[in-house]
């Protein structure tokens, strides 16, 4: 009996370590948004919806929330039209290419947001062309730092369902290319291409420093907003980032459940096409 | 028609296919491969136009180098400390009987790896502040008073804050490698008279080493390149090599445009060097989880 507790007790205490420092932060900042008032005693005094209130009625929550869906939304359509066509070109037709295809997508991990908005200013942002300092330019800097993003996953989808054979098989068929690729293939790398998408929606939605250096106050965004607020209001802070978590975990989760969904369509052939995990550079 | 013919056609063919391919190719040259080319010229280039090295030069003394001292010893030990803990939690997690609470965790790593810069600063302020929840539960339980030995706009502070998203990532790199030990080695160890010492020291450890020096670069390279956490805990009064260069940014004036580039090339170099090794790493220990 004392040896099976033992053999129970270190796991259990490991993990139960870990979820402590995993869950407390964010379990505080979601009590501390609700909370009167939490900085003299242990439990919160008493709770409320007041900086809520206080977040949404401030005239800047309603620009720079749009601004920050408007860049989102902007960066995941350009990343699609970028890149899943020349993904899918490349795994059909030049598959000499695709080392290059897969070096110059993973190159951004080793580029960080500092260093890109940083070599953009430098090239760009001097007379005549004036262009760095724009939201236009702020969206191509997007698509390339998280091109790791949405590469990967339509990649990996097209591996998956051998995409080469499916095309032509679908052609042989008689089927036009308009068909082929509504009926065929886009179904096909569906998952890679939602999950891509979805992980660039929400990378984007909380990034700072690549937009505080090319459009800083010009543009300003809901992470911009935050920062701002952690220095002047604690409680408003609180408010920002628990909306700004849920978005992220609530698509971290929709990830997933797209990954497992694709597991389950394209059962059989072993390998997962869509990795739900985002394993990469992506601390901020 | 000659056999000749068709090879020339085929030929052509070839080389329109690759046209397609150009507008993501020119897209990554203009946006990606050019300001860094240029970046690299300028940090060679010196204010007449001349070829100097005086800005690597710089980057030996004063500020700059504190600066990459901190940042290599922050990502250091938090990639170490990553590595270890999340080692030892991807272990226990394998081990967990229930299914159900093993997809659980690895959700739970998946959100959080996920959770960095300004709000997970923000939680850390609420949470380890100097009137944060932690810190007056420990004053008022335990009689401990973590402020001022600790802070959590210090060197430990900010190590405490980027080991939390380094934590869960390297448990998503490790369970694979876990998952792929096949309990036959174990009982053929076992078989053979090992013991369990044994079998982690000759048998565990060995196959698990891909990946763990693959998860210590990654880790390296995911907290080399953070900023917004760091800027948000410390704006730039804590001298890292990113804040250094977001500071050189900072108004419409270049400080010092000499520098900025020698920075960056030296940034992108540490975190190019780590990311390559990682994946040439990866990609040999993943043979072991076929």
């Amino acid at each position: 009996m004392a040896a099976m507790n033992k053999r129970t007790a270190v796991p259990g205490f490991a993990i139960g370590c870990f979820l402590f420092y995993m869950l407390l932060p964010i379990v505080a900042t979601y009590a501390f948004s609700v909370a009167t008032r939490w900085d003299r005693s242990i439990l919160p005094e008493g709770l409320t919806l007041d900086w809520y209130k206080a977040a949404f009625t401030d005239q800047w929550f309603i620009i720079v929330f749009k601004n920050s869906l408007v860049l989102s939304i902007s960066t995941v359509i350009a990343s699609i039209l970028l890149i899943v066509p020349t993904a899918y070109w490349v795994h059909l037709r030049v598959p000499k290419a695709r080392p290059l295809l897969d070096l110059i997508s993973t190159l951004p991990f080793a580029i960080p947001g500092v260093v890109l908005a940083l070599g953009l200013i430098r090239l760009y942002a001097r007379p005549p062309l004036m262009l760095a300092r724009t939201p236009v330019m702020l969206v191509a800097a997007y698509v390339i730092f998280t091109m790791p993003f949405m590469y990967r996953p339509v990649a990996n989808s097209l591996e998956a369902v051998n995409i080469r054979v499916l095309t032509e098989a679908a052609q042989s068929l008689g089927a036009s290319w308009g068909r082929t690729l509504r009926q065929i293939i886009l179904p096909n790398i569906l998952p890679g291409i939602l999950s891509g998408g979805l992980l660039v929606f929400a990378t984007i939605f909380g990034e700072f420093t690549i937009a505080t250096f090319l459009v800083g106050a010009r543009y300003k965004t809901f992470p911009m907003q935050l920062v701002y607020f952690t220095r002047r209001d604690g409680r408003i802070a609180s408010a920002y980032s628990v909306i700004s978590f849920t978005i992220a975990w609530t698509t971290s989760l929709v990830i997933l459940w797209i990954a497992a969904w694709g597991a389950k369509r394209t059962s059989g052939g072993g390998k997962h096409p869509t990795k739900g995990h985002t394993t990469g550079v992506v601390g901020d | 028609m000659t056999s000749n013919q068709a090879k020339k056609r085929r030929r052509k063919r070839k080389w329109l296919d690759w046209i397609p391919l150009m507008p993501f190719l020119f897209f990554c040259l203009v946006i990606m491969i050019l300001p860094l080319f240029f970046m690299l010229k300028g940090s060679f280039t010196g204010s007449e136009g001349q070829f100097t090295l005086e800005h690597y030069a710089k980057m030996g003394v004063s500020i700059y180098a504190i600066s990459f001292r901190n940042s290599i010893l922050l990502s250091g030990i938090t990639a170490i400390l990553g590595v270890i803990m999340g080692t030892i939690v991807g272990y226990f997690i394998c081990q967990l009987r229930s299914k159900r609470a093993q997809e659980l965790v690895t959700a739970l790593c998946d959100v959080t790896s996920n959770f960095t810069g300004a709000p997970l600063a923000f939680a850390f302020i609420v949470v380890l502040g100097s009137n944060g929840v932690l810190t007056l539960a420990l004053r008022e339980y335990l009689n401990w008073k973590i402020y001022p030995a600790f802070s959590i706009y210090s060197f430990w502070g900010l190590a405490l804050a980027y080991t939390y998203f380094q934590l869960p990532l390297m448990v998503l790199l490790i369970i694979p490698a876990i998952a792929g030990l096949k309990s036959e080695w174990r009982e053929a160890a076992r078989g053979l008279g090992a013991s369990s010492g044994q079998y982690w020291r000759y048998v565990g450890l060995p196959v698990l080493t891909p990946a763990i020096g693959a998860g210590l670069l990654l880790l390296f390279a995911n907290a080399f390149g953070a900023y917004a956490t760091a800027y948000t805990l410390t704006e730039f009064r804590f001298p890292l090599i990113t804040l250094q260069l977001g500071f050189l940014l900072t108004g419409e004036v270049f400080r010092d445009p000499g520098a900025g580039d020698a920075m960056g090339i030296l940034t992108l170099l540490m975190m190019g060097m780590s990311i390559i090794i990682y994946q040439v790493i990866s990609r040999r220990g993943r043979k072991w989880q076929q």
